[in-house]
């Protein structure tokens, strides 16, 4: 990757992006309330289960293949793989914080990617509503429009998600921003193996039933400080 | 989907023709295919139909190891209910077993099975069950199978998809043991791919979609190991009201909490119109007691119908 291809994606991946994630937990919130996750060390195994078994072959999957549809300027494989996500997420909070970000991202990615016609054209089949404009769909998009490659957009969606979630533990739990950052550490190997093995030309698939519980509940928590 | 089952017995129907044509030259080819197929590719097919008051079947077609029995009436509703037999009690490596069924407009239709689906060890091709649904306007299918146990060393791919009809309603449930629980044996398998695709008259789909192998840890049962079953139910009808699915929502979140320590569950607004239900359980019995309460309260929801019995015990 070359060096500008690096800075223009970049700005999609920092938390400066104003995707409005900080607003999401995506069930961790009703797991900490359930008691399913009590320490950091149960924090860490959580995430990891989820970006492993929940998130490889599913988002990382979709952003790959966004990503490869940015490249080739097929509007057509992208919204496969949106609806297809879409049809995967089983509970209402989850899928539409993904949706809501997702827009979000194309929205901006259309303002200042203008070279990029596929970017557009996605942007306007979102909001026809004939695509849901998932978030590791718009993302994937989005950095192929930037030049980033499909294992390169892969990693740099696990590595946004899993911030994000370090954001929200430290919000939910004493953990504090050295804990946070060491736990990231431990992840990263991890999110360089989903990039580099997922496949994806397989179809796709997720199992984080714990994870999809309790983002199911969130909905009916009696107090919440995040939306999903 | 292209199978291995599907396609030896592909080229079983080809050699069987050129039979006919050259019976000196390809006999024992066939015979060879066929004994092998025998019981190993069961097919069973069921068209239901509602005629005055009652859903019958109107065709059936099967073969081993699938048997059909007369469908049974549990009330006065005139619903049918047929379980799926299966004589050999569950599936060795390189079985295929399919169903095609078609509900047509306003039947009801209740399926289950006398016993547990077990997946035997295998150390070569894996077991396969694919079930393909039409339910035609009006009607309802509630499928209700009992559970799917995939032994220590098997291989297990279950597709099951449903197309619904406007006003059409599916009731699915889909449970799987992590092994032999009585005998310490828990989440052994070699592999298991599970697919749930129901698809609505507007083109809007709901899938679920697992695979688990032990060759790598992106297929790995991970934190859910502490559980001994994973259980969905998914409720769906593109004609209900609204307040119908957000009432039904409420009660089935209140039945979840009844077990706390032995029962976890969600239930969440579906991406296509109706409800999907995940469970994880500790025992068969606070599965089944999950099952039965969720099930009665959507009966009741939707119909205004009480519980059945379904005599299997």
């Amino acid at each position: 990757m070359n060096t500008p291809a690096l800075l223009e994606g970049l700005r999609f991946v920092d938390t400066f992006f104003p995707s409005g994630g900080y607003a999401f937990s995506s069930g961790l919130e009703a797991a900490v309330q359930g008691g399913a996750v009590k320490t950091s060390d149960q924090f860490a195994r959580y995430i990891e289960d989820l970006l492993r078994g929940g998130m490889s072959r599913r988002e990382a999957l979709a952003a790959k293949l966004a990503n490869r549809a940015a490249t080739t300027g097929s509007l057509n494989a992208a919204v496969q793989v949106d609806r297809e996500l879409d049809s995967t997420k089983l509970g209402r909070e989850s899928r539409l914080a993904s949706r809501q970000m997702g827009r979000q991202v194309i929205r901006v990615a259309v303002d200042q990617i203008r070279a990029k016609p596929v970017l557009g054209e996605y942007r306007d089949e979102v909001d026809a509503e004939r695509a849901p404009g998932h978030l590791a769909v718009t993302f994937g998009l989005t950095m192929g429009a930037c030049g980033w490659n499909p294992e390169e957009t892969a990693a740099a969606f696990l590595y946004q998600t899993a911030v994000g979630f370090i954001s929200a533990a430290m919000r939910l739990s004493p953990i504090g921003q050295h804990e946070g950052q060491r736990i990231l550490g431990e992840w990263l190997p991890l999110i360089e193996r989903i990039s580099r093995e997922v496949d994806a030309e397989t179809a796709m698939s997720s199992w984080s039933p714990i994870q999809d519980i309790y983002a199911m509940r969130h909905g009916a928590l009696e107090w919440r400080l995040f939306r999903s | 989907m292209p199978t291995r089952g599907v396609q030896r017995k592909r080229t079983s129907r080809r050699a069987s023709s050129s039979t006919k044509r050259k019976p000196s030259r390809r006999k024992s080819v066939p015979e060879r295919f066929a004994t092998e197929l025998v019981g190993r590719v069961g097919e069973l097919k069921l068209d239901y139909a509602k005629r005055e008051h009652r859903t019958i079947i109107a065709h059936s077609y099967f073969t081993t190891p699938w048997k059909l029995l007369p469908p049974i009436y549990l009330d006065d509703t005139g619903a049918a209910y047929t379980l799926l037999v299966n004589p050999s009690g569950g599936l060795v490596g390189g079985d295929h077993l399919s169903i095609d069924m078609n509900v047509e407009q306003d039947a009801h239709v209740l399926i289950s099975s006398p016993s547990a689906n077990r997946i035997y060890r295998t150390e070569g091709k894996a077991s396969e069950q694919h079930v393909n649904i039409m339910v035609g306007p009006g009607a309802v299918l509630e499928w209700v199978p009992e559970h799917t146990i995939p032994f220590a060393g098997s291989r297990f791919r279950q597709t099951l998809h449903t197309t619904l009809a406007p006003g059409a309603t599916l009731l699915l449930w889909d449970a799987v043991a992590s092994g032999r629980i009585a005998r310490g044996e828990r989440w052994a398998f070699t592999d298991l791919e599970n697919e749930i695709r129901v698809t609505t008259a507007s083109g809007g789909s709901l899938l679920e979609r697992y695979v688990l192998d032990s060759t790598t840890d992106l297929g790995a049962v991970g934190l859910a190991e502490e559980w001994n079953y994973v259980a969905s139910l998914y409720v769906v009808n593109d004609a209900t009201a609204s307040e119908v699915w957000s009432g039904l929502e409420s009660k089935i979140a209140a039945i979840l909490d009844t077990r706390p320590r032995e029962v976890l569950g969600g239930v969440s607004a579906a991406p296509i119109p109706g409800l999907a239900v995940k469970v994880l359980a500790r025992t068969a019995p606070d599965l089944n007691a999950m099952l039965d309460a969720l099930w009665a309260a959507a009966r009741e929801r939707l119909w205004n119908l009480p519980p059945v019995s379904l005599r299997k015990y």
